[in-house]
Formats: structure tokens, C-alpha cells, sequence
């Protein structure tokens, strides 16, 4: 049952230029999809239009069978959408537990029951020994934690990661596809984007491919990096 | 948390003994608190939410202009008072509503010209305000007695406002809403990540703010009991007061109410000392903390103390 997150002939437009062209992909609970595709392919633009964060100019999102393409991103947040950003923005001037803390408080309100979650949160991304340090301070690879701890404490029915795992070194990748397999696990609906090959292959139940803003091909990992189109598109034709 | 219940204690027992200490340094003492409660107001918006106001004399002026026309109708300031709140959160209200769309520099910008406009409604408007020559209140109700035409009474009234505004913030600093006005000031789209609609937490701070300041002006326009359009709703007050706030430390819980003594008791004994001299201290005052310390003077203050504490912890 793949019906937490469809999207239906997404389509995006710059002006005349057209992003994403009628894209469709369905992920179902404890499920990840992988999205893959070159520089420049529209998986981030995707991405921003599920999420509501850029416009969309035709097609359908529905999260467990609601219409909630229509809706600003905050509203989509607030029913079940958590996402990160391919470039870390945390709270600057905030600590780490206040960072969570703002998303935390969606669901619960007051303040003691907000820093428990947020706290549960924080252990759960490897965080919680760092929960009052200042977020500006923070190293790469924990900024990422915290990024990604800011939208599991929406407690999203999906989770949507940009990149997270880009620029780590193999240690802290090795922990971040074992994190990211736990929330799956545990039930979350995973759309993730991203270039790391050993996290698309190892995590992946089902892999989407975007060129040039339409789907070129689908399928398990291994069938889909067999895939002719998909070797031309990342190496070009010779 | 603590820290500031202990200073809002200090504040309110030296604020009891103040007028048996200093009868005759009363007024000085008025402005210091009124600017202190202003500056913390203007604060929710201007350092909590990031939305920087430069017309919030609008709200000094509807406050005194609400209790003043008050006054000659008979209506006491403790209904005016709270009814001068609620217009200036109905003004913030559509004023934010239509200019909160706007990014980068341009509510600002806007917030000058609702100073202006007010002003031009007061000058025209004289059936109401008294035109360009002002308001002015001749009867104040006595209640239990007191003369609230007295500079003490006006003293602890002004000591109760700042009080009061800046034990709001406390509570505000801690709870649910606080995050939100953080969050929205850091960064609109994490915030939008997190679940939080900008422009609404930016249009409840605008209001919280514009009601404290306008109970702040009520208060102001009993102090001077004569209200003149131009000085209540010129640029100058508005400047002043986001002045406060940042040379203070903005998004601090006490920022504002030091850069109030500050700025306010400074310029006094300057003013005093240098005479002519004063505005020049004054304006190097202003670029001193604006070059060397740009979060204000509590706020690095505030921002040492966090780093020494977590690099504390972290070597224990």
C-alpha cells in the first residue's frame, strides 16, 4: 500500500523554463525513495513543490489520500510533513534543544512536555549531550543532525531529506544511513534526495530517476543503476 | 529564568524607595521608565520578532491622544488605558496585515509614514484632537485620593508600566510564543519547516507590542498633560525608542530597560554637563556600541555568558 505520499503529474515552470515536467511517485509507511538524478535534474525543485515551498503549476499531492497541494508550506508541515534543507539552516542564535524545541512545540504546547520531546528527538539523532550549545557553533556533520532532528519533532508521517548525507565523512555517513533505516523502520515514510550512491543503494526500496526534469526510469537500486538511460544520463553519450 | 524574577524584584523594591530617596529627581526618573517599558515593547517586534519599527511614537501617540480625549469626555485612564491597548493592537493589526507581505527593508520603511499619517489626522482633525495646537487635560479623576497630576503618582504608575511590560517578556521569553518569534526572526522558511505561518507570528508580535507601547503613551500624555501632535508622533520619539532597544540589546529581557538608563540618564547629565556638547556625545555613544558591540550591550553580554556556560560543561 503505497498511498501515504502520491504526487500526480507534478509540474514546475520558471517563467518558460519547465523544471519538472508531469512527475508522479508514491511511497507508502516504513518505505524510502530514493530520488535521484544529475545536477540541474529538478530533484530539489521536486522536492520544494511537494513540500510547498515553490509554486506548482499543475498536478495533484495528497498525503493519505488528502489534497494538500493547494496548501502553504506550514500547513502541509503541521499535517505530517517534516523536511531538511540541502543547505543546514538552523536557528542561529538558538541552542540546539531550542532549535527542536520551536517544531516540538506543535504538538505539544507547554513548555515542559515540548522539552521532553524535543530531548527524545535530540537522543535519538545523537544530539542530546550538545542540547545547550549554541547551534551557530555546531560542526558540519551535527549541523545535519540537528537539521534533521528539527523535522523528525514535527512528528511527520513523512520525512523528506535534502542531501543529508553530502560532505560527510564515512563514519558519520555509516551513522546516518543506520539513523535514517531506524526511522523507516519505525514506520516513517522517507522521500529522500540524494547524490550519495552507497546511501541510495543501501536504504532505497524503490528509486525514482529525474533528467532534465522528467522521469527517465524506476525501480529497485540495483535494476535502476543497470539502467541504460540512467548510466547516459549521468556519464553522457559517447 | 531566576535571574529575571531577581532583577524584576530589584527593580520594583528600588523603584518603592526611589521618590523618599530622590523627591526631586522624579521626572528624570518617569522618562527612564516609560522609555525602558517602550523599548522593551518594541522589542517583542524589534529584537524577539526581527521587525524592525520606526513608528512607534504612532502608538506613544495614540495612547496619550486615547486618554487625553478620554479625560475631556469624562472616561477614566483606567478604562482609557486599556482601551488606548486594544486600538493601537487594531492599528498594528491592519497595519502589519498590509505590509508584513513586504520582505527586506520595507516595513520599516512603511512604519515611518503611519507616524506621519496619524499625525497629519491629528492636525486635521481638530474637532477631535484639538488640531495642531493639541490636547490638553485638564481634570484627572481621583481615585482613593490620589492626584494622579502628582509626579509620584505618575512615578509609580510609569514603574508599574515598565515593570509589567518586562515581566511579559519573561513569561513570553519562555513559553510557546517566544520560540515562534525567534524562529520567524532567524529564518521565515525553517520556521515555515517547523510548522509556523510567518506573517501570523509576526502580525501577534506587532500587536502585543503596539498595545504595551500605547498603555506606555496613555501614561506619557498624563505626564505632560498637554499633547502637541508633532512632538508625540515625530520620527525623532520613534528612533529613540528603537535606539533604546538596540544600543540595550536587542531580543534581551533587560537590553532595553539598561539602554533606557542609559541613553535617557546620559543624556540628562550630559546635557547638563557639556551643554552644546551633549548631541555630539551622544551621537558617538551611539556608533561606539553600534561598531563595537552590534548585539547591544546585553546581548553580548547575554551571548558570553551562554558560550561559557556550554564550554563549561562540556570540559566537566
Amino acid at each position: 500500500m503505497r498511498d501515504v505520499l502520491r504526487a500526480e503529474e507534478v509540474t514546475v515552470r520558471f517563467g518558460g523554463v519547465t523544471a519538472v515536467k508531469a512527475v508522479s511517485l508514491a511511497l507508502g509507511a516504513g518505505e524510502i525513495l530514493g530520488l535521484i538524478g544529475p545536477n540541474g535534474a529538478g530533484k530539489t525543485t521536486l522536492f520544494n513543490a511537494i513540500t510547498g515551498f515553490a509554486p506548482m503549476q499543475a498536478g495533484r499531492v495528497t498525503l493519505e489520500g488528502r489534497d494538500v497541494g493547494t496548501l502553504p508550506a506550514f500547513a502541509r508541515t503541521r499535517l505530517g510533513f517534516g523536511r531538511t534543507f540541502q543547505t543546514e539552516r538552523p536557528f542561529e542564535e538558538l541552542t540546539v534543544l531550542e532549535n527542536v524545541l520551536v517544531p516540538a512545540f506543535l504538538t505539544e504546547p507547554r513548555r515542559r512536555e515540548a522539552e521532553r520531546l524535543a530531548l527524545a528527538v535530540l537522543g535519538e539523532v545523537g544530539l542530546a549531550d550538545r542540547h545547550d550549545q549554541p547551534a551557530a557553533d555546531l560542526n558540519l556533520a551535527r549541523r545535519r543532525r540537528l537539521e534533521l532532528a528539527k523535522a523528525l519533532a514535527v512528528t511527520p508521517k513523512v520525512l523528506f531529506l535534502d542531501e543529508i548525507m553530502a560532505g560527510l565523512n564515512p563514519p558519520a555517513l555509516r551513522e546516518m544511513i543506520a539513523l535514517v533505516r531506524r526511522l523507516a523502520e519505525r514506520g516513517l515514510a522517507v522521500l529522500m534526495v540524494e547524490h550519495i550512491m552507497q546511501a541510495v543503494v543501501e536504504l532505497s526500496d524503490h528509486v525514482v530517476v529525474l533528467a532534465s526534469g522528467e522521469t527517465i526510469a524506476e525501480g529497485a537500486p540495483c535494476d535502476v543503476m543497470a539502467n541504460e538511460r540512467v548510466i547516459e544520463a549521468y556519464l553522457g553519450t559517447d | 529564568m531566576t535571574t529575571h524574577l531577581v532583577g524584576l524584584g530589584v527593580l520594583v523594591v528600588v523603584g518603592a524607595v526611589y521618590p523618599l530617596v530622590f523627591p526631586g529627581a522624579l521626572t528624570i526618573a518617569i522618562a527612564v521608565l516609560l522609555f525602558a517599558g517602550w523599548a522593551t515593547a518594541w522589542d517583542v517586534l524589534g529584537g524577539w520578532n526581527g521587525q524592525v519599527s520606526l513608528g512607534h511614537a504612532s502608538f506613544v501617540g495614540l495612547g496619550a491622544y486615547v486618554v487625553a480625549i478620554g479625560a475631556s469626555h469624562g472616561i477614566a485612564p483606567w478604562w482609557a488605558l486599556p482601551l488606548a491597548a486594544v486600538a493601537a493592537a487594531v492599528l498594528a493589526y491592519g497595519w502589519g496585515w498590509t505590509t508584513f507581505r513586504l520582505r527586506g527593508p520595507y516595513f520599516s520603511l512603511s512604519t515611518i509614514a503611519v507616524a506621519e499619517i496619524l499625525r497629519l489626522i491629528a492636525i486635521n482633525e481638530g474637532w477631535l484632537t484639538g488640531g495642531a495646537t493639541g490636547v490638553f487635560i485638564a481634570t484627572l479623576p481621583e481615585p482613593f485620593g490620589i492626584d494622579l497630576f502628582s509626579r509620584t503618582a505618575q512615578f509609580y504608575l510609569a514603574l508599574a508600566f515598565a515593570a509589567g511590560v518586562i515581566a511579559t517578556v519573561i513569561v513570553v521569553s519562555r513559553i510557546r510564543f517566544g520560540y515562534q518569534l525567534r524562529a520567524v526572526r532567524e529564518d521565515e522558511e525553517a520556521a515555515m519547516a517547523a510548522g509556523l505561518d510567518p506573517t501570523g507570528v509576526k502580525l501577534r508580535a506587532f500587536m502585543l507590542s503596539a498595545a504595551l507601547t500605547a498603555v506606555g503613551g496613555g501614561l506619557y500624555g498624563m505626564v505632560l498633560a498637554f499633547i502637541e501632535p508633532h512632538v508625540i508622533f515625530s520620527l525623532l520619539l520613534s528612533v529613540q525608542i528603537a535606539l533604546t532597544s538596540i544600543i540595550g540589546g536587542r531580543g534581551t529581557v533587560w537590553g532595553p530597560a539598561v539602554g533606557a538608563l542609559i541613553l535617557v540618564g546620559a543624556g540628562e547629565a550630559f546635557r547638563t554637563t557639556f551643554a552644546q556638547a551633549n548631541l555630539l556625545i551622544y551621537g558617538v555613544l551611539i556608533l561606539a556600541v553600534v561598531l563595537f558591540v552590534p548585539r547591544g550591550i546585553v546581548g553580548e553580554l547575554v551571548r558570553r555568558h551562554v558560550r561559557r556556560r556550554y564550554a563549561r560543561r562540556a570540559q566537566s
